[in-house]
């Protein structure tokens, strides 16, 4: 009897041991790392990368070669933006990488007063160099070290001969174009309107909308109802594709409507596989990230100087529906 | 030893030490958690700071433009100052997470400052709408660094994400730990409780049961206690006195039983001095009576009966004197021839008595009444018990050394072992010995007299007779 209770007392108390020891290794196993207090050198090149379409596809691609070049020159790029493009949000980014003095600025250009100003006053108050990517302004206005990016005037020229080659040449073709005429749209323009000027029997009419999705479709509505037997559709902003054709294909069969577009818009991809656009200028826009960053280093570190004023262009091809890999 | 104070101690001492463990285990990784916790705010206040001077600074520079006196411009500066000192503690806050914003942080922080040394000093140059613009400039270049803090602090909330869900988890764990330390503890304190208790009341038990055993006069059992401290002592102790306590007893008993046995001798002896005093006053009274109906007996003309009467008298007159006295084997032999007398009077023809006796040995000193015991014993033996009666012979020869005194019947003779008996005084002598002295009683004091053994030999064989030598040495010793 007495033994019973005295192993009774003994196997509790040793239960009671080893759960004390479990919890006492679990205390003291607690993993109570703070994240490691790194001391980066100050001396570091820092750069930023602002685009207003953070996340899509194609500043995904910017992104990503701007990195890889980045990591190769040991840099630290920092990729900043909005999701929306809220003009203001993201002009607020420029300003304050501006004030933060960083060692340069690869911005997606705006034709805009204030990101002129923002560039040309206070960037070159801090002697910041900003480089414009995928979408340029005039350097006189801008005062831009230069512009990386696909060559807007060859791309317009490339798409609109894709068009003029598959549709009739008395034909009519709308171009739906941004009403605050942006610099890479007129670019664009220019570019098509070498082409169009060659045929001389096309029907070119020329739509303004504003850049909000109501207003496209409210412009795409008022052209189908003036031009109903219209046989392309050429948008100078890839934005503007995807509302389009949402419209379009709420009244009519989109085969009746032959579209073409540019490529740096979030939805054109899907669309394009869908077969809902004709043709689509293809921008390489790792490329444009990689060759901004290599040539900010360029001159930060003084190599080339100046840099090309007009800028470095880097390759586009065309692509037509059911035919992805054709290059022109 | 382990005294019953060192396990007291040591009970004492293992509960502080148990209650010591858990308070500085709890306390030590309470203080951890703490000085977490003060890191992280620490690090929140900093960036809380910055900003904040920052807005004050605004305000500052706002006074100053609108009412430039000596107070708000001395004011301006010390927060200014006081700015760049805390851009020293931002720096503190980097880890690999927050290099950028942080930087940017401090940029502009500088470039705050920068703005309003611009604004002051157009201000000073009397030109109040540049210095109003640089002011909106800084205003904004504020309003970033209010941005960019909010920023930092989310960005703290990220990066530390994971470190305040351990944090949490580990106070959680603490808190289980503790309450199995506490658990602990009590099973601890009950168990050497236990023990503790067992080892003291254990031994107690035992030492209960033996008074227990001791009070019914149980005295055999040994007390044993299973235990090394004072208990045991105690039980040893105890066991000591029960062995005393024994011993005293079996001491009174054997008194008890002694004085008992001195008791009955007491009365033995009373009843045989009153016999003895009984027999006193026979013996002179029969010894006058007899001497008078022998004088009596010759008057009247009786002599033969007169002889009789005159030999049991004289008989009777030896047997009287101190039988210790020294006598010849001459005066034995007289008694001797009395007593036969005597007997031949009562057996007539059937006792025949014969002599042989050599005259020279009859001055040999011996203890008084020694020959007629034995004769009488032959007498009993061989003449009383056969009808047709029989012979005893004495015969005494003077030797070199010794004087050889034999005699012989020729009764039924004895056993081996009667013989022995005899020898060694088993035989307890039946009562009509007419001098009351028995064959044992004459070979103890011819032992004594001679002081030498085997004096008594006994030459036997059954159904043909008895013959007791007597050895006599010359010299005594």
């Amino acid at each position: 009897m007495r033994k019973n209770v005295t192993a009774l007392f003994i196997i509790g108390f040793l239960v009671i041991l080893f759960f004390t020891v479990r919890a006492f290794v679990d205390v003291v196993k607690g993993d109570w790392q703070a994240p490691t207090q790194v001391y980066v050198e100050d001396d570091d090149t820092r750069l930023v990368l602002i685009t207003q379409q953070i996340n899509t596809p194609f500043f995904d691609a910017v992104a990503r070669g701007a990195i890889e070049q980045a990591e190769m020159e040991g840099a630290s790029l920092e990729i900043v933006g909005d999701y929306s493009q809220n003009e203001e949000a993201f002009l607020n980014h420029l300003e304050l990488a501006i004030h933060a003095k960083v060692d340069g600025i690869i911005v997606q250009g705006k034709d805009t007063d204030r990101f002129k100003e923002l560039t040309k006053i206070k960037a070159a108050f801090y002697s910041i160099p900003v480089i414009t990517i995928a979408e340029d302004v005039p350097m006189e206005e801008s005062l831009r070290r230069t512009y990386v990016g696909s060559d807007q005037e060859e791309a317009g020229r490339m798409l609109a001969n894709a068009l003029v080659s598959q549709v009739d040449a008395t034909g009519s073709v709308i171009l739906l174009m941004d009403q605050s005429h942006p610099y890479i749209q007129t670019e664009r323009l220019i570019g098509i309107d070498s082409v169009f000027n060659k045929y001389a029997s096309l029907d070119v009419v020329m739509v303004e909308s504003d850049t909000s999705r109501e207003q496209i479709k409210e412009a795409t509505q008022r052209l189908l109802n003036l031009y109903p037997d219209v046989e392309a559709i050429l948008p100078l902003d890839a934005a503007f594709t995807e509302p389009m054709i949402d419209e379009i294909t709420s009244r009519m069969r989109l085969s009746d409507v032959r579209i073409y577009s540019f490529d740096d818009a979030p939805d054109i991809y899907p669309l394009f596989n869908a077969g809902k656009i004709e043709a689509l200028i293809q921008q390489t826009p790792e490329d444009m990230g990689r060759l901004s960053v290599e040539l900010v280093f360029k001159w930060l570190n003084g190599e080339t100087l100046p840099l090309d004023f007009d800028g470095y262009h880097t390759p586009i091809s065309l692509i037509k529906r059911a035919d992805t890999d054709a290059h022109d | 030893m382990h005294t019953i104070k060192r396990k007291v101690t040591l009970l004492a001492g293992s509960v502080i030490v148990i209650l010591l463990t858990i308070w500085i285990s709890l306390t030590f990784f309470n203080r951890q958690t703490q000085a977490q916790y003060n890191v992280i705010l620490e690090r929140y206040l900093v960036l809380n700071e910055v900003n904040q001077n920052s807005q004050l600074l605004m305000t500052d520079l706002n006074a100053y433009l609108n009412q430039p006196t000596e107070m708000t411009r001395s004011e301006l500066i010390d927060d200014m100052d006081d700015l760049l000192q805390q851009e020293h503690n931002i720096l503190k806050l980097e880890h690999q997470g927050n290099h950028y914003p942080l930087t940017n942080y401090i940029n502009l922080v500088d470039s705050l400052i920068e703005s309003m040394n611009r604004s002051l000093s157009l201000f000073d140059q009397d030109d109040p709408e540049a210095a109003r613009l640089e002011f909106d400039d800084a205003t904004r270049i504020q309003n970033y660094i209010s941005e960019t803090t909010l920023g930092l602090l989310n960005q703290e909330l990220t990066t530390y994400e994971d470190f305040y869900r351990n944090m949490i988890g580990q106070s959680v764990k603490i808190n289980r730990f503790g309450i199995w330390l506490l658990l602990l503890l009590v099973a601890s304190v009950m168990l050497v409780t236990y023990l503790f208790q067992k080892s003291i009341t254990r031994p107690i038990h035992q030492l209960t049961d033996a008074a227990n055993a001791l009070s019914r006069g149980e005295f055999d059992e040994a007390i044993y206690v299973d235990s090394k401290d004072e208990l045991a002592f105690l039980g040893k102790t105890f066991n000591r006195m029960r062995i005393n306590i024994n011993q005293l007893i079996e001491e009174i008993q054997t008194k008890a039983q002694l004085e008992k046995e001195l008791q009955e001798n007491k009365l033995l002896l009373q009843a045989s001095q009153f016999r003895s005093l009984q027999s006193q006053i026979n013996p002179h009274f029969l010894f006058n009576t007899l001497n008078t109906v022998s004088k009596k007996a010759y008057l009247e003309g009786s002599v033969e009966t007169s002889d009789l009467l005159v030999n049991v008298a004289d008989l009777l007159r030896y047997n009287l004197k101190q039988v210790d006295r020294e006598v010849t084997l001459k005066d034995e032999i007289e008694v001797l021839r009395q007593y036969i007398a005597i007997q031949q009077a009562r057996f007539g023809k059937r006792l025949h008595y014969v002599e042989i006796i050599d005259q020279s040995a009859l001055d040999l000193p011996m203890p008084a009444l020694t020959l007629q015991p034995i004769v009488e014993n032959a007498v009993i033996h061989a003449i009383e018990k056969k009808r047709e009666g029989g012979t005893v012979t004495l015969e005494i020869q003077n030797q070199a050394d010794i004087i050889q005194v034999t005699i012989k019947d020729d009764g039924p003779g004895m056993t081996k072992e009667t013989k022995q008996q005899l020898l060694d005084g088993s035989i307890v002598p039946k009562e009509g010995h007419s001098t009351g002295i028995g064959f044992n009683n004459v070979v103890k004091r011819l032992k004594l007299f001679y002081e030498a053994d085997g004096i008594v030999t006994i030459d036997t064989v059954l159904s043909e007779g008895t013959a007791i030598h007597l050895t006599i040495p010359k010299i005594k010793g």
